[in-house]
């Protein structure tokens, strides 16, 4: 064969259509990147429906067409979970969406909630060398648009699996324990996961408001994981239950994944936080997407919402908060955030999204008291104005306080959104080693302290994001295969050369645990049978 | 010629294969095969029916999966079961749950969320009692709120609750089994009871001051008697024992003994403030066990924070139970009262609901 292969089994240059197509360059291409219809800011605030639509099939050609299928892709390194980016969007260019579900699904379960929620801006967006002369391709809009249609059509990528004589317990169903679940029962573990509260989705669900994340696709995604094998046990906090030390004895479990994620709020310490309207914003979003407190009194789980909210800090958590508090119905809703919107950790997607939505943007700006309005409420919030001063640790400038500038703004609700530590019960319950910070210490291939117990995600981390969570589970679901001396299964055989073989398909082909045809791939039956037929 | 079904040869040895059918060839590939390690065709066909068989399920079992299952399995557990239920009053009850996971973790101290149907809330409740052996847990309930009292009316032997999660909260610690004096008011009678049991159990001299209302509402004095090596019991109106609050139990306890080493309190925060006030003085170490707001009950949400000693703490995971003079209980109290209009919101909102249900 003329061409080679790249690891993942896809033809490289020389051995097949890509040579004889002619080739797209950046002149080729659509230069505009295709827009993805939104509900607009005026309808939007007073639902909690999506606020992004998703592409139409007319969009995603188009937006796949923009794609130069490098050749040594650098999106794909990009990605934490490495998905074959050019390989399925080459595939929506063949218009064949099942195949490109296919190989997204290879890589990540979860495609709808990743091409929704991922930071692709800087991840697999920002390598992309389209983007060095026109907006980089829409690769997040392409994976949820396949991932909505996946969902849509029903489809599940469900591999032939050979039992292996493992069990696995998995810690927490956030995106972490989620990852490394899918992969391990992939491999033929048979694969519990334990989670604390009574839905699984770690943040996906508590967190993540219905607007940008929708329930529905959240419960889909999670099907395919019991799809899968996978079983999920609710309502078991692991430390309390049992422990780490017990699911690894007595309960039989071979190894043990952590991904209890870093939920714990933090607060600032300052004056008036006992406050009556003074809550952190997990708590906010907790009560409103997991406990249904806006369909109050038909939920029973209250919430107070004022009419001018004032939200501290300036993350995705920060910016969900004010969102959610919008569409509750408040008057103003305010950000305040000691740096400036350069500095701002969320996406700029969501801040734009914010700021068309009507919220007011206090840069530079730190709360140094709540102020009381006689009745144990709070009333007002006196700040005091920062500028830049010398880079920190971080890199960015510190924000110092200019002497003097203290003032007073109106709010009757102050959500506190300035990160959060790690969730606690691990640490409490276990001899696990933990880091300076309270966080699970862990070597290079996430392996704790303790013997067959890994961990990932925010817990190890400390909070960050959804795929960088996906990616550490299914790099912790390796280590486990190693640990335990699985075979690799991960390499997914695509007989795309097959074809070029003699008789149609691949001399490599032998026992391979994967297989996967195109739709219309038939071989004829005889071909395949009788006696010594394989040998060669 | 030989009957060679399904067998196929790969150099000298003998192999099963079955084809898959092609709209399972993406699930399996295109078909099932594996050695049968041996060379000899008549030992090949003994063994090859277990293995069709055995590829045959396989194949069965993707065709299930692909037409997806009929019922995926659900996500969330189907309920807890009430297996019994007792009244100690027209406001306070006994629900015996069966939880044999529960019951072997639970340590005095503890709490478990409950909510109780899909559309409820998360409460906190104190483990009031556990039975290994049985499987059980016990948890008594006073119908304050809307929850509470809904839970009254629905929550009968043999019905479920929706979720059940814990045990939540560090243990109770003993630091010594010397003279321990358990104080509980009210609800807190019964989540004084493990740690009463658990401290007779560990050697300790264990007082018990148990006050409620009236004589009318006594509960579990048998209990308390058996663990117990002194119990004093007072009553609001003296219909029983000593007329007044607990604080006059625990004076009347430490007037009594000389060498009381700790005092554990569980009752309203303004009985525990009460409690530690009057330990103060004689610097009798003192530990309450607080009962906040909760969402999670996790550490998660942060509704439950307190501050002791001029920290702020979080009931769920860095407690229940501080040290009661150093906890804030005007802080406590304040935020106890964050949802008092909502609770009488619901509370009106479901009596209308009910009122309306009854009408025909
Ligand atoms: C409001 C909000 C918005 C966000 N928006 C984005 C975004 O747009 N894009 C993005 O990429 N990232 C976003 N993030 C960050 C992202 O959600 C997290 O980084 C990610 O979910 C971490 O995954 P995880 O699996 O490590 O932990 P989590 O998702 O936190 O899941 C941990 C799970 O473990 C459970 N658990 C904890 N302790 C125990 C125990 N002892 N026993 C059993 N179970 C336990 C918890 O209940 C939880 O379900 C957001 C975060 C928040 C809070
Ligand atoms: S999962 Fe995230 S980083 Fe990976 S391709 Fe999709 S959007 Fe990009």
């Amino acid at each position: 064969m003329g061409g080679g292969f790249d690891g993942r089994g896809r033809a490289l240059i020389g051995a097949g259509k890509l040579a004889t197509e002619t080739k797209k360059t950046i002149r080729t291409i659509p230069q505009e990147r295709t827009p993805i219809p939104e509900q607009p800011a005026s309808d939007r605030i007073g639902n909690f429906d999506e606020v992004a639509l998703g592409y139409r099939p007319e969009d995603a050609l188009r937006e796949a067409e923009r794609c130069l299928l490098c050749k040594e892709a650098a999106c794909v390194p990009a990605c934490p979970v490495a998905i074959d980016i050019p390989g399925f969007i080459e595939r929506i260019s063949e218009q064949d969406y099942r195949g490109a579900y296919d190989i997204l699904t290879d890589a990540n379960l979860l495609p709808a909630i990743c091409g929704r929620v991922c930071p692709q801006e800087d991840q697999c967006e920002l390598v992309c060398p389209v983007g060095d002369v026109l907006e980089p391709v829409a690769i997040g809009r392409l994976e949820r648009w396949i991932g909505d249609m996946g969902l849509e059509e029903g489809w599940h990528n469900v591999p032939h699996i050979e039992p292996v004589p493992y069990r696995i317990g998995v810690v927490g169903s956030g995106p972490a324990g989620i990852a490394c679940a899918a992969d391990l029962a992939k491999a033929g573990c048979e694969v519990t996961i334990f989670e604390a509260l009574h839905a699984p989705g770690g943040v996906l669900r508590y967190g993540i408001p219905e607007f940008r994340l929708p329930n529905e696709v959240i419960d889909a995604e999670m099907e395919n994981l019991t799809r899968l094998g996978v079983e999920i046990q609710c309502n078991t906090v692991v430390g309390r239950m049992f422990t780490i030390k017990q699911l690894r004895t007595e309960m039989g479990y071979d190894a043990v994944f952590i991904g209890t994620g870093a939920g714990t709020p933090r607060f600032m310490g300052i004056p008036g936080e006992a406050l009556h309207g003074v809550l952190s914003a997990n708590e906010l979003l907790t009560r409103c997407n997991l406990m249904g407190a806006l369909q109050f009194p038909k939920y029973d789980t209250p919430i107070t919402i004022g009419s001018h909210v004032a939200v501290i800090g300036s993350g995705n958590t920060a910016m969900d908060a004010m969102r959610v508090s919008l569409r509750a119905g408040a008057e103003k809703v305010y950000c305040v955030y000691r740096r400036t919107r350069q500095e701002s950790p969320a996406r700029e997607e969501e801040i734009t999204h914010a700021e068309e939505e009507g919220v007011e943007f206090h840069w530079l700006t730190a709360p140094v008291e709540l102020l009381d309005d006689g009745e144990g409420a709070v009333r007002a919030m006196r700040c005091i104005r920062m500028e830049l001063g010398e880079p920190d640790d971080s890199g960015r400038r510190r924000p110092v306080p200019i002497p003097g500038s203290e003032y007073e703004f109106e709010a009757d609700t102050v959500v506190y959104a300035i990160g959060t530590t790690a969730n606690k019960v691990i640490g409490q319950t276990s001899e696990l080693e933990l880091d300076e910070r309270g966080y699970i210490a862990t070597d290079d291939d996430l392996s704790t302290s303790m013997a067959g117990v890994y961990a990932g995600g925010d817990i190890v981390t400390g909070a960050a994001t959804v795929i960088l969570a996906m990616g550490a589970g299914r790099t912790a679901a390796g280590a486990i295969k190693d640990y335990l001396k699985i075979r690799d299964t991960e390499v997914v055989y695509q007989p795309d050369g097959a074809k070029e073989g003699p008789f149609g398909f691949d001399p490599r082909e032998r026992n391979h645990v994967r297989l996967r045809l195109p739709p219309d791939h038939t071989v004829p039956e005889p071909a395949l049978s009788g006696s010594g037929s394989q040998e060669g | 010629m030989s009957d060679t079904r399904y067998l196929f040869k790969r150099g000298k040895t003998w192999w099963v294969k079955i084809s898959v059918p092609p709209s399972l060839r993406p699930a399996l590939g295109y078909d099932l095969r594996r050695s049968l390690r041996t060379q000899d065709l008549e030992t090949a066909r003994q063994a090859r029916s277990q293995v069709v068989a055995e590829f045959r399920e396989r194949i069965a079992r993707a065709r299930r999966e692909l037409d997806g299952p009929t019922d995926p399995k659900p996500v969330q557990a189907d309920g807890y079961q009430i297996t019994a239920r007792e009244d100690f009053s027209d406001v306070t009850y006994l629900l015996e749950l069966s939880h044999p996971m529960l019951a072997e973790a639970a340590q005095p101290g503890q709490f478990v969320l409950v909510i109780s149907h899909e559309h409820g809330e998360r409460i906190p409740l104190t483990i009031a009692d556990f039975d290994r052996e049985a499987g059980t847990i016990t948890l008594v309930v006073q119908a304050v709120g809307k929850t509470t009292r809904e839970m009254q009316q629905r929550c009968v032997a043999g019905s479920t609750l929706h979720s059940v999660v814990g045990p939540m909260g560090i243990p109770s610690q003993l630091e010594n089994a010397g003279k321990t004096v358990f104080v509980g008011g009210g609800l807190g009678v019964a989540s004084i009871y493990p740690q009463v049991r658990a401290a007779q159990e560990a050697g300790a001299y264990v007082i018990g001051v148990v006050g409620f209302r009236n004589r009318e509402l006594i509960f579990w004095e048998d209990k308390f008697n058996r663990y117990c090596d002194q119990l004093i019991i007072c009553t609001d109106d003296g219909s029983a024992g000593i007329h007044g609050l607990v604080t006059k139990g625990i004076e009347a306890a430490i007037e009594e003994h000389e060498d009381i080493a700790e005092l554990v309190a569980i009752g309203p925060p303004i009985m525990m403030r009460a409690c530690a006030e009057a330990t103060r003085p004689h610097g009798i170490k003192t530990t309450v066990s607080l009962n906040p707001i909760m969402v999670d009950g996790t550490g998660m949400c942060g509704g439950c924070r307190v501050i002791v000693g001029g920290e702020m703490k979080f009931a769920c995971v860095d407690g229940p139970e501080f040290d009661g003079h150093q906890v804030d209980f005007d802080h406590l109290m304040g935020r106890l009262r964050r949802f008092i209009e909502q609770e009488k919101q619901a509370l009106e909102t479901w009596a209308e609901g009910l009122t309306g249900a009854a009408a025909p």
